[in-house]
């Protein structure tokens, strides 16, 4: 048989294999769109045989946006509008965090919820402040002996230290290298983002990750109606499904835009910092350029684009 | 006969020699003129991104002072008739439920006393409360380049664009400057205690 005629029979094989995945598909999409299963956020078909993110082009993206704008606005009952701004020319983002600063007070970790529309009930915290003893500091910090769950009246309590924890976007990012579907990459401004509709669940990203930076969706979105953040990216705060990884993507919704993270605009003490890191003139160059940084387990090489710093 | 004298070769340098450097020459001078050629035709490229030292707000936008209780306001409704005693003491008629711990200074080291909403600087610069920092500044210099570098202190807005620089009394209280110790927002749930859509952790999960 010739290389042509082989090339041509998988061809058709593979035509075939299609049609019976869109059959397939069409079947299924029949059953969930049967009575009861109304809610706007279920299985569709169009999400079943949908490209993953980077192999979209433009047109397929607007549609896409258009589709998930409309759907969320009908499952949430306001306008919703969903967006794929792209990354800008010349940004890759950095972000500075003083720790001689911090309180522990986690006014970011709820801004983050609320912004990102994480699920209320299982609760999911993109963020964790981590609590240690200031004398184990001497030793060095062993992100082993943090302590999330302190629950004192008043903050910053004696002799404590605070070491808010979420994704450190590393520019060699363990969780991308081991994920099976290409479902989480890199953008070009250094974001580690999650094509949410590609995650199979899987959760090697999780173990990969060695910041416990993300977290499993177990259950339903479930974010009240009320509170939900009408402002969404398609790669960032937009629902996320049960069983599918999620994390901080720096905002990308608003820092595409612009604007400064949630999480930095709530901080009473202004203990973070955030910018472009090839611009000299921004904050984040200056205080790697001025002040004491460091980044979480260095030995590991991972290159986290998150800074912290002693002010 | 006349004697030849003895062939000592050639005093000027042989011939493929001149030209093996006159080639280099060339040559030199070519790459040279292409990596000129390439300089002009790439002008300096660090530009090209989004800088924040090319926003038009040079100066810090400053965000006003929390505001002072109204029964004090405005200060000319007791301060207007009392002749000013600059005489450093401690205040026991009124404001006296306000609490100082500010080093050795007192009310007129800071406040003008003479013009409403005005702080006086060393110098006998009047300037108003929106521009507090300059007052500040005074003794807390060291502070100032970290704040308008925008790494001390607080800032909203946009990364790229404006973005309000938080003045130093919106963080300090300028009479009590310690931070004040706040309520934190409740702890994250333990992995037991979260619950899958209201069903406690022990029913769901299997032996």
């Amino acid at each position: 048989m010739s290389d042509r005629s082989q090339r041509r029979e998988r061809k058709e094989r593979g035509a075939s294999r299609r049609e019976f995945l869109k059959t397939t598909a069409v079947g299924m999409g029949a059953l969930a769109g049967a009575p009861g299963a109304a809610k706007a956020l279920d299985f569709d078909v169009e999400t079943f045989l949908q490209k993953n993110f980077r192999r979209m082009s433009d047109e397929e993206i607007e549609e896409l946006v258009g589709r998930l704008s409309e759907r969320y606005s009908k499952a949430y009952g306001k306008t919703v509008s969903v967006d794929a701004t792209g990354p800008i020319d010349g940004v890759v983002y950095g972000y500075g965090l003083d720790i001689s600063r911090c309180i522990g007070c986690r006014r970011c970790v709820y801004a983050c919820v609320e912004e990102n529309n994480l699920s209320r009930d299982p609760q999911i915290h993109w963020i964790r402040v981590l609590e240690f003893e200031r004398e184990a500091a001497l030793r060095g910090i062993d992100l082993e002996d943090g302590n999330p769950y302190y629950d004192h009246d008043q903050v910053p309590a004696e002799d404590k230290f605070y070491l808010p924890v979420a994704c450190q976007h590393c520019e060699d990012s363990p969780c991308t290298n081991v994920c099976p579907t290409g479902a989480t990459w890199q953008e070009p401004d250094g974001i580690v983002v999650i094509d949410y509709d590609w995650c199979i669940g899987c959760r090697y990203c999780m173990a990969a990750c060695p910041y416990g930076a993300r977290h499993f969706n177990w259950g339903e979105p479930n974010v009240p109606a009320e509170e939900i953040n009408p402002d969404m990216h398609l790669l960032g705060n937009r629902p996320r499904s049960r069983g599918v990884v999620e994390k901080c993507s720096f905002c990308i919704q608003r820092v595409r835009k612009g604007r400064y993270p949630a999480c930095h605009e709530a901080c009473p003490v202004g203990a973070r910092k955030f910018g472009n890191m090839l611009d000299p003139e921004s904050e984040i160059r200056y205080l790697m350029k001025h002040k004491r940084t460091f980044v979480l387990k260095s030995d590991l090489n991972t290159r986290p684009k998150f800074f912290y710093f002693y002010g | 006969m006349a004697s030849v004298p003895p062939d000592r070769g050639d005093p000027d340098p042989p011939r493929h020699l001149l030209v093996t450097w006159l080639l280099f020459g060339a040559a030199l001078l070519l790459v040279l003129g292409l990596f000129a050629v390439r300089m002009e035709q790439q002008p300096n490229t660090s530009r090209d991104y989004p800088s924040r030292a090319m926003l038009p707000h040079a100066e810090p936008v400053l965000l006003p002072p929390p505001p002072m209780e109204d029964e004090y306001l405005p200060c000319s409704d007791c301060h207007a008739d009392e002749p000013i005693n600059r005489t450093p003491r401690v205040l026991e008629d009124e404001h006296d439920e306000m609490e100082f711990a500010h080093g050795d200074l007192w009310c007129l080291h800071c406040h003008a006393g003479d013009e409403e909403r005005r702080l006086r600087l060393a110098d006998d610069t009047r300037v108003p409360f929106e521009e507090s920092w300059r007052l500040c500044t005074q003794c807390h210099a060291k502070k100032l380049p970290g704040w308008r570098a925008g790494v001390h202190g607080k800032r909203t807005g946009s990364w790229r664009g404006p973005s309000e620089y938080w003045n130093c009394v919106a963080c300090h209280n300028p009479h009590l400057p310690p931070f004040q110790s706040l309520e934190p927002k409740p702890p994250p749930l333990r992995p037991e205690q979260i619950t899958l859509s209201g069903v406690p952790a022990e029913e769901t999960t299997h032996e």
